[in-house]
């Protein structure tokens, strides 16, 4: 049986709310911005040690999701797994607008926008961040193009722009890892932090994707056959294991080597970083949902499903912030073999708290996802009118 | 799916995703052919400083800067712009010594600058007498050059300065950083940086500005008679900021 797509009818009274309160949020986003923009980024918790904070841990996290998305709607693009063709448009959907989120997470982040048609005319090959929007923008593009073909249902065409996005999504997480990687910074330098990156970003795609899943089906009051989530969950739990590794690989290289010893130590073990890698990434974000999935008692049941892709998404968002932060944190050795007594500036390790204004913009950003996320449904065929399983 | 279909797809993918990952491998062949011409006979700044004049109270160099520079002071250390700053070092290792040394730091004008490399939209460049600088019209204000810059020596106007002293450079406007480019204006007008002028005023004569490239210049003199360090220099960025004494 062919899978149908629909709009949603999107006249109650609960949807106008939805799309009012969504719109709302934008606003105290927007204000923020602008007096960024006017006054300039002072307002934020960034300092002279640490100039990148909340919006580039949100821009990564929402990268990550983007490829995640893509690769669910890829099982039936690519690999032709008919079961999974009622997500696909949702997935390629949503993997638009995160990438369009991490945009605007950067562009909200900028100390001047007003110069930002640079960008446009002066490209410097050598730099991640000019590379790095050329793949992005190119991205947003086959993601457009990817939507189109399956609303105008030209299945073979699909097949063909499928591969291309998939080819282009691990291009983009490479190069997104290559930002921080290839930077001579002892927490930051690393060749493993691009492939690690397509790893978190399956994980937390995936983990994302089937709690959107479960909560337009509910919503919407479709049939959403269980097996289909169970599914997605094992794959979840694949994705998590190979995050461990990876995280292993990483902090084991870096404690086995003297000259980053103590930079390795500093990330695993220092109060607040230790907390959200041990306990944050390692336990709450990766052992614990694992368990839970590939246990058979509570990998087949929904709640526990849920309650694994939540902690596998605040995993992922740990990890973010373990990328990005602790790095900027944690001070260069300028003086071997010395130390610095005294100094005008802070030396030593310093610490990043995020003010309101940032956090204004992290939910206007997020409250834009939603808004367009409702209505796209409301106004494109995006929902299947069931989804099951077919013997 | 059958098999054979599914090795397709798979075989398909995966020489996509390999010939797609070299991609990234363009940047550096066009390198070669991006990077400014350098002329071996042209001049390259380069700055000794000799920290056994380095009187560890003076702050001339500091403020001589920041008159010249525009550069903001607000009195909060989140924001404060130091293109100069001091530090008082100590050696713990293999002896712990007792005598302090005060050091001026500032941007080290790397010959390979990772923030020049970082720069999304070459706002940072070296021009071709080895100076970096920032082109403040350009700049969008990424700051990947902060992250990039191994020796933080890049700060950031996180917000308009209150006063202007030197008309005759631009005003320090929020949302670009700053590093010190030598005083490149008035090196370019055959005048010394304000650092230099302030630190032979003062008595001491510290610090030393000239071309690399000129074997009879002061700054080679001084590198080839005496035994210079200049800092992380393991980290291949070839700082042109050379140090006496440390």
């Amino acid at each position: 049986m062919e899978t149908k797509f629909e709009t949603i009818e999107g006249k109650s009274i609960q949807f106008y709310l939805l799309v009012l309160g969504l719109a709302l949020l934008i606003v105290p986003g927007l204000y923020s911005t602008y007096r960024m923009y006017d006054e300039g980024i002072y307002l934020s918790g960034m300092t002279n040690r640490i100039p990148w904070g909340l919006q580039i841990i949100l821009c990564v996290f929402y990268i990550g999701a983007s490829a995640g998305s893509l690769v669910i709607s890829s099982l039936y693009g690519i690999f032709g797994k008919k079961e999974y063709k009622p997500f696909a448009r949702i997935a390629v959907y949503l993997a638009l607008l995160f990438l369009i989120a991490a945009l605007l997470s950067i562009l909200t982040d900028l100390g001047r926008l007003d110069n930002l048609k640079a960008s446009a005319s002066h490209f410097n090959f050598l730099s991640m961040l000019s590379i790095n929007p050329f793949l992005y923008n190119t991205y947003i593009l086959i993601c457009i193009v990817y939507l189109w073909a399956m609303l105008q249902e030209k299945e073979k065409f699909v097949r063909v722009i499928a591969l291309v996005a998939v080819i282009w999504a691990v291009l983009v997480h490479s190069g997104t890892g290559a930002i921080f990687g290839f930077v001579p910074r002892e927490l930051y330098q690393s060749a493993l932090l691009p492939p690690s990156f397509i790893a978190a970003a399956l994980s937390s795609g995936t983990a994302l994707m089937i709690l959107v899943i479960l909560a337009v089906f509910r919503v919407t009051r479709r049939p959403l056959d269980h097996e289909l989530v169970v599914r997605l969950g094992r794959l979840l739990a694949v994705f998590i294991v190979v995050v461990l590794y990876f995280l292993f690989v990483e902090n084991a290289y870096r404690l086995y080597l003297e000259q980053s010893r103590e930079a390795a130590m500093y990330f695993l073990f220092d109060p607040f970083n230790g907390t959200l890698f041990w306990g944050g990434l390692v336990i709450v974000g990766c052992i614990i949902p694992a368990v839970v999935l590939f246990n058979p008692a509570t990998g087949k049941s929904i709640p526990w499903i849920i309650c694994a892709s939540i902690l596998t998404v605040f995993g992922v968002l740990c990890e973010r912030y373990l990328i990005v932060i602790p790095g900027q944190t944690h001070p260069p050795d300028l003086f071997p073999n010395m130390e610095i007594v005294k100094s005008v500036v802070d030396e030593g390790a310093v610490h990043y708290t995020a003010t309101i204004h940032e956090v204004f913009q992290a939910v206007g950003v997020l409250a834009i996802v939603g808004f367009c996320f409702v209505l796209g449904l409301r106004f494109l065929k995006l929902m299947p009118t069931e989804a099951r399983i077919h013997k | 799916m059958d098999r054979r279909e599914f090795l397709k797809t798979g075989g398909i993918l995966s020489a996509g995703t390999v010939c797609a990952s070299t991609l990234p491998l363009l940047p550096i062949c066009a390198s070669k052919t991006a990077s400014v011409e350098e002329s071996s006979d042209g001049c390259k700044y380069g700055m000794v400083i000799d920290l056994r004049k380095c009187k560890a109270d003076c702050t001339a160099c500091i403020e001589a800067c920041r008159k010249e520079n525009n550069v903001a002071l607000h009195g909060n250390k989140r924001w404060d712009v130091h293109l100069i700053r001091k530090v008082t070092v100590q050696r713990v290792y293999p002896v712990r010594a007792k005598e302090q040394k005060s050091v001026p730091l500032l941007c080290n004008q790397c010959d390979e600058p990772p923030c020049a490399q970082a720069c999304p939209v070459q706002a940072t460049y070296k021009r071709p007498d080895g100076i970096v600088i920032v082109d403040q019209h350009r700049c969008i204000g990424c700051r990947y050059c902060m992250i990039a810059c191994p020796y933080n020596a890049r700060y950031f106007n996180y917000k308009e300065a209150d006063d202007w002293p030197n008309k005759d450079q631009p005003r320090s406007m929020h949302g670009v950083p700053e590093s010190c480019n030598f005083c490149a204006h008035r090196l370019d007008r055959g005048e010394k940086p304000a650092c230099v002028e302030a630190c032979e005023k003062s008595g001491a004569g510290a610090i030393v500005v000239g071309n690399l490239n000129d074997p009879g210049s002061e700054v080679s003199r001084l590198i080839v008679n005496n035994s210079v360090k200049g800092i992380r220099e393991d980290l291949g960025t070839k700082p042109k900021v050379y140090y006496i004494g440390l």
